[in-house]
Parts: C-alpha cells; sequence; structure tokens
C-alpha cells in the first residue's frame, strides 16, 4: 500500500533544529487522497482551524481533523500526540516506553498502559474524543492497535537503548528522536540509519568506534 | 506468516517480521513496517531481553533437562539445564534440533478428517465429538498404540483407555528389550543398569554409548572425564563389526564377525575368572580364547590381554550397548557383558542395577497388538507418539494389518506414514507448547511447561482425553479435572506441597533427589542367571552374502530427525555424509567386486530389495553392510522426503526373539554400474604431515611434554618450523605488530578473546555444530549444494584417519574446526573495502555491511573457515514458520555476503553491556560461545587470554597446547590440546 511519507515539511516547530533536512516525499496522488478521505472519514467534521498548528511547551494546541493532513510524519491509526503526553503533561517518556533503561529494545506501551489513564480520561474536544473513542473500541475489542513505524534501524545495526540511557541520561531520547514533547505527530528528525551520524557522537564522547560495537 | 501466528497475542515490538528474519537488505526505509504491541503487559516478557523456561527434552528417552530460550514469546534455542541430573547443562545435537521439531514446516495444522480419502480441515469440537462417537462405537475394543515414556500423561492414558476399554501398547523402535532381559536374568530387575563413565579406569564397549543408545549425552558426559586426559586417562577397547563414532574414540578395536561380539565378552569372562571357574562356569566354561577367536576372528591373545587389563584397572566398565545389542545374539551378548562385570568386581562400582521401572511392552506387545488388529478385536487404534507403518519392517506387515481397524486416530505433530493411514488428526502440542512431565529414571521427573503461544491449532492429548470423557460421561466420570494442566498440578500436589514447592519445581525443570538408587542386589555377586541364554555363533555366511547392519543414524536415529534440516546437514560423524543414505562395505569388499564410493550397489535380502551409494570403510567387518536407518520416509515433510532407502526394507519377520533383529539379516550385494555423488563434506581424509590434528602417546602426556617433544622423544627428526630467514622475517613484523599495537584505540588495554579445545576429550559427536547453526542463523544449502562444497557451517567437525593401512591400527582424529581468530590473520589485509580486520579485543571482525563479496579473504585463509552465501540461503533455508527460530541478535545474511565463526560475538557484546549497565567488569566465565555451552565433553572452553586466572589461559598453557600450521605465523586465538594415545601397554 502506498502511503505519503513526509519528513519535516513546512512547519516550523520550535524545536526543531538545524539537522533536519527538509524534504517531502509524497506517494502517488491517489494514495494521499485516499489517505486524506479516510483523515476525514475517521474524525468529526468540526474542523474548524486551517493549517497546522504549533505546538508550544506549555499547552498543546488544539488540532483537528483538518489541520493534520499537513503535520509531518507518518499518519497514524490514531492520532496520538506526544505533544500533549508528554509536552503538556509532561509525562515521562520511560511511563509508556517502559524497557528503555533495561533493554535494546525501547518498549511500546501495551494497550493496557494506555487504558490506565483513558478508562477515566475521555477527552476535553471532540477532536480527541474521536480519538480516545478508537482507543476504546480497540481495548473492548481486544486487537492491539498496528502503529506505522517511524523509526527503524537496518537489521544488521545493533543499538542497545538501555547502554546510551545509562551513559547520557534518562531524557537522552531527543538526542536522536528530536523533541518529540513538541510533535503533534512523530516524524523522523535524524535518519537513524546514517553511521556518519552515530560516529559523530561517537567521536565527540570518545566512546568505541570499533565496527563490531554495533555490527554483527 | 501463517494465519495462525499472526493472530498471537504476543505480537510486540520485535515481532513485526520475525525478529532477525529480515534479512541484511533491509537497509531501505521507504516500507513502513508495524510496530504491535501487547494488549496486556506480560508479566515475563521484556521486549529485547530473553525469557528462560526450563523444560525437558523429548527428543529421545534419556529425559535430559533444557532451559529454552526465548525471545519476544517465541522459543529460539534450546540449552542444557546445568542443574539437571541427567544431562548437566548440555545437549547433544537431537535435542537442540527439538527447535526445528516445534517449528516444523509439515506439522499438522489442525484437527482433520479423512473423507473420501482426502484430509478435511474441522473444528476441535467437532473432533472431538467424532472421537467421543468412535470410542463408544468401538465398545471397548479400544487400542491404544504409545510410547514407554511414562509421566503423569501415561497414567491418565491407562485409566482413559481402561474407562473406554481396551488396552494400551507401549512400543517404540531400537528399544532396549535385550539389555532389559539380561538385566532381568543376572541383576534381577528390570531395567537399563546405570553406568559410572566417570569412575572407570578402562572401558570396554561393545557397541555404541556416545552417539544414540540409552542416555548418549550422560554417557559423554562420563565418558569425557574418565577417557580424557587430566594427568591420566582411562583406556578403551571396543569390540564390534562396524567402527562407529564410538569406536572412532577408542584407543583400540577388537573387529569382531557381526553377532559375535558376544563370544568375545564370554572369553574374557573366561580369561578374568581363571579359565571359566566360579558360578558362571557353566556359561563361560567352553568360550577359551580359542574358541572366540574361531568364532569372531578377534585374536586369541588380544582378547587375553585385553581381558587381563580390564580386569586389573579396577573399576572398569563393560558396555552391551548399540546395535550389537540389538540383533543375532544380542541377548547373549547382553548377558555375557553383565557377566564380565560381574567377574571382573565393578557391580556395585561402575555397573548400578537401577531398581525397576515401568517400561514398555517391547516388541511382545507390539506382536499381540499387531494380531488384535488382523483378527479385528480392534474397533478404534489411537495412536500417539509412534510411527510404527515407518518404523516397523515392511515385512512385519504393520500397515496392512492397521487397515482392518475401522477408525484409526493419530495425535502425532506430522503427517507422517501412520498419520496419512488414519482417519482422523488430533495433532497434540509441541513439547515447548504444552505443560507434561516425564519420569527419565526412579527419582529424576522432568516438567514441561509451555514456553510460548502454539504454533498451530494443536490441542493438548491430555485436554483431548478429558473433553472426550466429558462428552461420554458415564464411566468416565471420574476425569473431573477442566484440563490437563489442572490435572498435572493435582497430581503434583501431593510431593511438591502448594504453590510454592509447585513453582520451584517448574523452575527448577523438575524435581530429583541425587543419585538414582541402586537396586539392593546392587552390591552382592549376582547369581548365575537361569536359563542360561544360548549363545550359538551365527554360521559363517554362504560365498557373496553379508550381514546386514542396520545402525541408527548418528542424528536422525530411528527416523524422527530426518525432517529437521540442522540434524540432515550435519555431517555424520564417521563419513561425513550429509542428506543422504549410503551403503558401508569393508575396503576388502571394495576391493575384491572393485567397487569405489559413490557406486551405486544393489542390496537384495529375501524380503526386499534396494539401491544405495557405496562407502567403502576401513572400520567394517568384511563380512557386514552397514546402512543408517533414519531415512526412507515417504511421508514426513519436504526435507524428509525422496531422500533414499531405509534398511527397514530388506529385515525379515519377527524371529523367535523378541525384539527388532537390527543387525543380522542375510543380504546379497550387486553391483549396477550407477554412480551417486556422495554429498559429503570432507576434504582430503589424511593430514599429510600437517600437523593439524596433533597426539601424542600417554607416557609423554603423563611426564608433561609438549608435541615437539614428544615428536623428538618418539623419533623423528629435528624439525625446524621456519626456515631462518622466515624466522628473521618474523621478527621483524612482530616488532611491526608491537609497535602498531600502540596507536589509536589499539593501545588501550581491552580483553584478547581466545578459545581451547582438549582433543582428548572431543568425541567428534557434533553437538557444536548445530549449536552453532541454531545460535547463529546458519542457512542449511541442501544436498546439491554440498555437493559444490557451499555448507555454511561456521563450526565443522573434520574427522582425519591415521594408519589404517599395511596392517597398522586406523585411528581417527576429530578436529573442531572455526576461525581461528588470528592476531596475524591473512584474510585481513587482502579485503580492499575492511570488511575484515581486526577488533582491539582480539577479534577477526567480519562486518557484513561492508563486504562486497571479492572473497579474497576466503582465499586467503588457511583453515577455510569462512562461507561465502552463494546464493539466497536465507530466502529459503527456513521456510515458514521454521523462521521463527531466528536468533533476533543476529543478523541474517544475504546473498554475496562472506560470513564466519564471530565467537559468538552477540553474546560477548551482550554480556559487556549487561556488566555496564550494572557498573562491573566481565567476570569469567558469565558467558560463552553456543559450541562451549553445549560441549558435552567440556572440551571447549572460552574466555580472555588476557587474564592469566581466567580458564582459558590456564588450559591454553597445557604442556599439550599446540596451533594449527603454527608455520603460517598467523597466530591463532585457538589453542588445540593434543589428543593422548592409549596404545596396549607394552608386552601386553
Amino acid at each position: 500500500m502506498s502511503r505519503e511519507i513526509i519528513h519535516n515539511a513546512d512547519i516550523s516547530t520550535a524545536g526543531a533544529d538545524s539537522i533536519m533536512r527538509k524534504y517531502v516525499l509524497l506517494a502517488a496522488g491517489m494514495g494521499l487522497a485516499g489517505i486524506a478521505a479516510l483523515a476525514v472519514a475517521g474524525r468529526t467534521s468540526d474542523a474548524q482551524q486551517s493549517g497546522p498548528a504549533v505546538a508550544d511547551s506549555i499547552a498543546a494546541t488544539v488540532l483537528a481533523a483538518g489541520d493534520t493532513a499537513g503535520l509531518p510524519g507518518l499518519r497514524q491509526p490514531i492520532f496520538f500526540r506526544h505533544d500533549i503526553h508528554a509536552g503538556q503533561y509532561k509525562i515521562e517518556c520511560q511511563y509508556c516506553h517502559y524497557s528503555v533503561a533495561v533493554s535494546s529494545e525501547p518498549g511500546i506501551p501495551t494497550l493496557e498502559t494506555c487504558m490506565g489513564c483513558h478508562t477515566a480520561v475521555s477527552g476535553t474536544d471532540s477532536a480527541s474524543r474521536a480519538e480516545i473513542r478508537l482507543l476504546r473500541t480497540a481495548w473492548s475489542e481486544k486487537k492491539p492497535i498496528e502503529w506505522n513505524r517511524v523509526h527503524f534501524l537496518a537489521r544488521h545495526v545493533h543499538f542497545p537503548h538501555a547502554n546510551h540511557i545509562k551513559a547520557m541520561g534518562p531524557n537522552a531520547c531527543a538526542t536522536c528522536h528530536g523533541d518529540v514533547a513538541r510533535m503533534p505527530q512523530v516524524y523522523k528528525v535524524n535518519n537513524v540509519n546514517n553511521m556518519g551520524w552515530c560516529i559523530s557522537c561517537h567521536i565527540e564522547r570518545k566512546v568505541t568506534r570499533d565496527c563490531t560495537a554495533c555490527h554483527y | 506468516m501463517a494465519t495462525n501466528v499472526d493472530r498471537r497475542k504476543f505480537l510486540t515490538v520485535l515481532g513485526v517480521s520475525g525478529g532477525g528474519a529480515v534479512a541484511l537488505s533491509g537497509c531501505s526505509t521507504d516500507r513502513v513496517q508495524k510496530l504491535v504491541p501487547y494488549l496486556v503487559q506480560s508479566e515475563d516478557q521484556v521486549p529485547g531481553v530473553p525469557t528462560w523456561y526450563a523444560s525437558t527434552c523429548t527428543e529421545c528417552s534419556a529425559g535430559c533437562g533444557v532451559h529454552v530460550k526465548t525471545r519476544e514469546g517465541r522459543a529460539i534455542k534450546l540449552e542444557g539445564n546445568p542443574a539437571h541430573p541427567v544431562n548437566r547443562g548440555k545437549l547433544c545435537a537431537r535435542g537442540q534440533a527439538g527447535l526445528q521439531g516445534l517449528y516444523n514446516p509439515s506439522r499438522v495444522k489442525g484437527p482433520m478428517l479423512k473423507e473420501n480419502g482426502a484430509w478435511k480441515e474441522i473444528t476441535w469440537d467437532d473432533a472431538i465429538a467424532r472421537l467421543a462417537q468412535e470410542v463408544g462405537k468401538a465398545s471397548g475394543r479400544v487400542a491404544v498404540l504409545s510410547t514407554p515414556a511414562r509421566g503423569t500423561f501415561s497414567d491418565l492414558l491407562d485409566n482413559w483407555v481402561g474407562a473406554a476399554g481396551g488396552t494400551v501398547t507401549r512400543w517404540e523402535p531400537l528399544d532396549l528389550e535385550p539389555v532389559r532381559m539380561a538385566s532381568r536374568l543376572v541383576y534381577d530387575t528390570d531395567a537399563v543398569p546405570g553406568h559410572n563413565f566417570a569412575e572407570a579406569h578402562f572401558i570396554l564397549g561393545f557397541g555404541d554409548f556416545l552417539e544414540t543408545w540409552n542416555s548418549p549425552t550422560e554417557q559423554q558426559i562420563g565418558y569425557a572425564e574418565s577417557h580424557g586426559f587430566n594427568g591420566d586417562a582411562a583406556r578403551h577397547v571396543q569390540v564390534g563389526a562396524r567402527r562407529d563414532l564410538t569406536g572412532l574414540n577408542a584407543d583400540e578395536f577388537l573387529s569382531a564377525a557381526p553377532g559375535t561380539e558376544a563370544a568375545v565378552a564370554l572369553a574374557m569372562a573366561n580369561v578374568i575368572s581363571g579359565g571359566g571357574s566360579g558360578p558362571f562356569a557353566s556359561l563361560i566354561g567352553e568360550w577359551t580364547p580359542d574358541a572366540a577367536e574361531r568364532a569372531s576372528g578377534v585374536s586369541a591373545a588380544r582378547i587375553t590381554a585385553v581381558a587381563r587389563e580390564f580386569a586389573a584397572a579396577s573399576p572398569g566398565l563393560a558396555v552391551a550397548g548399540g546395535i550389537a545389542a540389538q540383533g543375532d545374539n544380542a541377548l547373549a551378548l547382553a548377558v555375557a557383558v553383565a557377566v564380565l562385570n560381574s567377574v571382573a568386581g565393578n557391580v556395585g562400582r561402575t555397573v548400578l542395577p537401577a531398581a525397576a521401572v515401568p517400561t514398555g511392552d517391547g516388541l511382545a506387545g507390539m506382536q499381540r497388538l499387531m494380531a488384535a488388529m488382523d483378527g479385528g478385536q480392534v474397533g478404534l487404534l489411537m495412536v500417539h507418539d509412534a510411527n510404527p507403518v515407518y518404523a516397523l519392517p515392511k515385512s512385519y506387515g504393520f500397515a496392512e494389518k492397521m487397515a482392518k481397524v475401522p477408525f484409526k486416530v493419530s495425535t502425532g505433530h506430522f503427517l507422517d506414514e501412520t498419520a496419512e493411514a488414519c482417519d482422523l488428526l488430533l495433532p497434540n502440542h509441541h513439547a515447548l507448547e504444552r505443560w507434561d512431565d516425564l519420569r527419565a529414571r526412579p527419582g529424576v521427573t522432568g516438567l514441561m511447561q509451555p514456553v510460548m503461544e502454539p504454533v498451530f491449532q494443536t490441542r493438548h492429548t491430555g485436554d483431548v482425553l478429558l473433553g472426550v470423557a466429558r462428552a461420554i460421561g458415564g464411566g468416565f466420570a471420574q476425569f473431573t479435572a477442566a484440563s490437563f494442566e489442572e490435572h498435572l498440578k493435582q497430581a503434583w500436589a501431593g510431593s511438591t506441597g502448594g504453590d510454592a514447592g509447585w513453582r520451584a519445581a517448574l523452575a527448577a525443570g523438575g524435581a530429583w533427589d541425587g543419585a538414582p538408587a541402586p537396586s539392593s542386589s546392587a552390591a552382592a555377586a549376582p547369581p548365575p542367571p537361569t536359563p542360561a541364554p544360548a549363545f550359538a555363533p551365527p554360521a559363517a555366511p554362504a560365498e557373496g552374502d553379508f550381514t546386514l547392519v542396520a545402525f541408527p543414524h548418528a542424528f536422525l536415529y530411528d527416523g524422527r530427525g530426518a525432517n529437521r534440516p540442522w540434524l540432515l546437514e550435519n555431517p555424520d560423524p564417521v563419513t561425513k555424509i550429509t542428506w543422504h543414505p549410503w551403503a558401508e562395505i569393508s575396503l576388502e569388499t571394495a576391493r575384491r567386486l572393485d567397487i569405489r564410493r559413490g557406486e551405486i550397489i544393489r542390496l537384495v535380502s529375501d524380503h526386499g530389495s534396494m539401491e544405495l551409494p557405496a562407502y567403502p570403510y576401513t572400520g567394517l567387518h568384511d563380512r557386514a553392510i552397514a546402512v543408517p536407518l533414519g531415512f526412507g520416509h515417504t511421508s514426513y515433510g519436504t526435507f524428509a522426503q525422496d531422500a533414499g532407502p531405509t534398511p527397514l526394507d530388506l529385515i525379515g519377520p519377527p524371529g523367535s526373539t523378541p525384539w527388532i533383529n537390527y543387525a543380522g539379516t542375510r543380504v546379497q550385494l550387486e553391483k549396477t554400474h550407477g554412480f551417486k555423488d556422495v554429498a559429503t563434506t570432507e576434504g582430503n581424509p589424511r593430514q599429510l604431515g600437517r600437523g593439524i590434528a596433533e597426539a601424542m602417546p600417554i607416557e609423554y602426556a603423563r611426564r608433561g611434554l609438549t608435541v615437539k617433544e614428544s615428536h623428538l622423544a618418539a623419533g623423528a627428526g629435528h624439525h625446524e618450523i621456519n626456515t631462518p630467514l622466515e624466522v628473521e622475517a618474523i621478527a621483524g613484523w612482530r616488532e611491526e605488530q608491537i609497535e602498531a599495537r600502540k596507536l589509536g584505540d589499539y593501545a588501550e588495554v581491552h580483553p584478547a578473546w581466545g578459545m581451547s579445545i582438549d582433543l582428548s576429550r572431543c568425541t567428534g559427536c557434533s553437538a557444536c555444530v548445530t549449536a552453532c547453526y541454531a545460535e547463529n542463523n546458519i542457512p542449511t544449502v541442501g544436498y546439491d549444494d554440498v555437493l559444490r562444497g557451499r555448507e555454511m557451517s561456521w563450526m565443522r567437525i573434520e574427522r582425519y584417519w591415521e594408519g589404517g593401512e599395511d596392517g597398522e591400527p586406523l585411528e581417527a582424529r576429530f578436529v573442531p574446526m572455526l576461525c581461528q581468530h588470528c592476531e596475524n590473520a591473512p584474510c585481513e589485509p587482502v579485503c580492499p573495502v575492511y570488511a575484515a580486520y581486526h577488533t582491539v579485543d582480539g577479534l577477526n571482525g567480519q562486518v557484513y555491511n561492508r563486504c562486497v563479496g571479492t572473497r579474497y579473504c576466503g582465499n586467503n585463509c588457511p583453515f577455510k573457515v569462512r562461507y561465502f552465501n552463494w546464493y539466497k540461503y536465507n530466502e529459503k533455508a527456513w521456510p515458514e514458520p521454521l523462521h521463527m527460530q531466528l536468533n533476533p541478535d543476529v543478523t541474517v545474511r544475504a546473498r554475496g555476503v562472506m560470513e564466519k565463526c564471530t565467537f559468538c560475538i552477540q553474546r560477548i557484546r551482550g554480556a559487556q553491556h549487561d556488566a555496564r549497565l550494572e557498573d562491573r567488569q566481565l567476570v569469567d566465565g558469565e558467558f560463552t560461545t553456543a559450541c562451549a555451552q553445549a560441549c558435552p565433553s567440556g572440551a571447549i572452553v572460552f574466555g580472555n587470554r588476557r587474564d592469566p586466572a581466567s580458564r582459558v589461559s590456564e588450559v591454553s598453557h597445557d604442556p599439550r597446547g599446540y596451533v594449527v600450521l603454527e608455520e603460517t605465523n598467523v597466530r591463532p586465538a585457538v589453542t588445540y590440546l593434543a589428543k593422548v594415545l592409549h596404545a596396549p601397554e607394552a608386552g601386553a
């Protein structure tokens, strides 16, 4: 299935820094139209604002269907907003990405984790209420949500998250993943498959540059 | 991915596409992958961190304990349970390949009913209702065929069949019936005695005890303890018609005509008891060494000398194992060996007659079942864990008799020959998917627990039985448990006492109470057996006649391993043949009839004929032709199909003996003038003076001589390894290398990983090879590509012949060969893209994503341990769902990439990461490579050579230590310890 993959389109996110490269990859127009139609159908029609908004660090902006089409990053089955969870409510990354400090894998929150809050939290506006309804439906139907993967490392690279958290502290996530706390929809800030990018950090920090540290 | 796999709730982050299953070409980021979280947090799964479960191996009846490594809800590796009394942390090749039974593409994926000759998928509810209906219809004429394995399930089965009205027959091929019969006669107990190999000072073998017989891993552990050199070593003499792997490990081999091994054993007992006096006089009196020589062809002088040595060793250990105890005169041999142990005073010391255990019904029980089926007395046949249509000789007519049963049910994992002949398939969970237990022997019970969700829509046969009981009611009302899991916990509640005890037993992998209890008659001298079993040496065969020796394949065993590519591609330890059967003929026969290797010969008996490629073998008696069991499946999945015939087709109907006569059928040999390419991984079988597999006589080893000193002491001329010019060049190079080590990261203090391999312990069993395949995602390449020399075995066992010509005794030397991680590696400087390079911690690194496939490195490697991916093996070696076995920590290599042993770098890096997380240093022995972990002999030691206190440093400094191809100055990180030769004592 063709989908649009948009990396950092025209959006002046406050956290975006100089490493960000601007390029837009659009899939076939049909695919785009299909996705846009889906987006409209999937959300209530009370779209008021036009154009994507800038998230600030205190309160995430209300976004509605019409706003989201222009957001960078992969469209997800549920419009989960890191800017609200990690930005506005300042929930620790590790609350959801539970294994990042103990494993090579960061861990994706289980539906149970989501429902821990969303049994009670139903959303403040119709747009978010619609998304939370999707979550609750998935929970009641016992169907896990198939998130679209934004970051993935080539299979011949082994990246132990835990050791990087250990060395750089629990809030080091942004070093690679960008300021997710300000992203309404997560997009790729750094190409994690660019080895030069890994190595520049390893040189700066005077740590191993041995090939077999990561490749085996 | 199979549909039912998709539905599994364990899908998680790495579940995206089977962990490491995505090949190297996964650089591209233009494909959208899915991240699928758990619904509910699993208590014992953390993505990226392995979870281990204790379980029990069911690949043979030994009952070894295993630890199952799971990642993201999938079993990815089996290792021995270090606390288990049977296998003490080790696991053989067959046990490790249990994983390929779990993920085998040929598994029955759900219940099926045969309608008009075609299989139709049905639901479990319908299947259970149908079985209940058929049980009612059979009205007391239910017959169940199962294995001798005992546990809570077999008790339930007994009671269930009791309620249904009928009988349970317990049978398996290669049953140890003759040995148990001998135990009954000599020790008055109905069990195979325990053998304490570790305490024996002299081992006298009359058949294989290292490959497949009885409890091979346990026996190998003990054998390595006594026969491996540690200041001194036990001597091992083997008697037999075929020199199997056990025979090749022996210090001396006495070639006896097939079926006459008992004469040799009786004559040795005769010698020890001073000419046949004493309580066994009636049995051994007539068997003087001369009489034995006439019968067997073994020289009377050797019989006498070995007997005296055996008696003097005290304690020694004589073992009637292998195929000699399955053929003509098997009972006579087993009794003779028991007598031999008795007169030599070994009973109670190395031979521990065990308390009687409930065992199978043997061939007699099977014959009763066949007669009942034939006579129309069976209304419903249920086959559980057995494949008699394949495993019984065709001449027994099992399939025809089975066809007379109105309704047949199979609970097997695979659509094998027996399942194919059934009407209803109720596939059982694999051992790694179910609750179960196994009474390995008195005092040792292993537990099994589900380590993952079932791969397919299978169901525990225990639950099926309980479901049928509920459906029928009435006489089945006694079965109240809601599930087999509950039934098992109830059964264990008495001994474990509550939830905590049950959990402790589960974590331990079962319950055991130390050493097996010897029976009361252990210490006492056993009485003479009555009646003494008759031993009649087989008549000398007519001209052109041979005796067929159908021996169990070292890996496929009776055929149950034949659908597992790891076992098919693992070269047979003796012949190094993969993927197909062969017929061994003696060198003399080959010369006489002018038969070459690979020439197709036709074997004809009174009951059938077959064509097989010939393998002329020095270690075979002239009168014998040896053919491995295990091939010849007509229905056992794609890997097993069309592999070649099974010698079972030559064996005649049941005779007077209550065991299948695997060695004794008369066959004729006919030439066909056809040829088949023999898929052997063997290169030159001779060392040609290269010093690859060194050995030294035990007296030199005892004196602490080095390999070079040993050569000099043996009278070899002084031999300079390098010429003076070379020495000068090497010295200059060494200085340069020391200077280079002061540069950059190399200047810092790092570990220097290294390995030592003790050839006096290595038996060539090849458990390490399978462990390496499992750990490192090594693809199997199949028959055609083995012929082209393209097998990918990072770890291989080289087998070299010494002697065997001009009357010299044949000697085999086994050398595990893997990347030597040379300090001065020839592969590194020739790589144009720096894919092969030296890491700071002494590894010879291979960076797959850099490799462009020039193969210069492989060309320059003197050890031939680099393997090139000529084809897309990664796409065809693991047909679904076999790919679920892949280790997500290791990259799956794609076509065009060179690969080789990495010293299990994923384990090194993993341990280093863990140590860093815990702010500590690595501890020697906290991790090891997959091969060292598996090795039942404990021959392989891995560690940091730079740490003088590490075990590998200690072992590498043994005087027997040497490196292979020293003259090339490549400075390997692998040190071999020379094999120790234990020749007959001077004057003996």
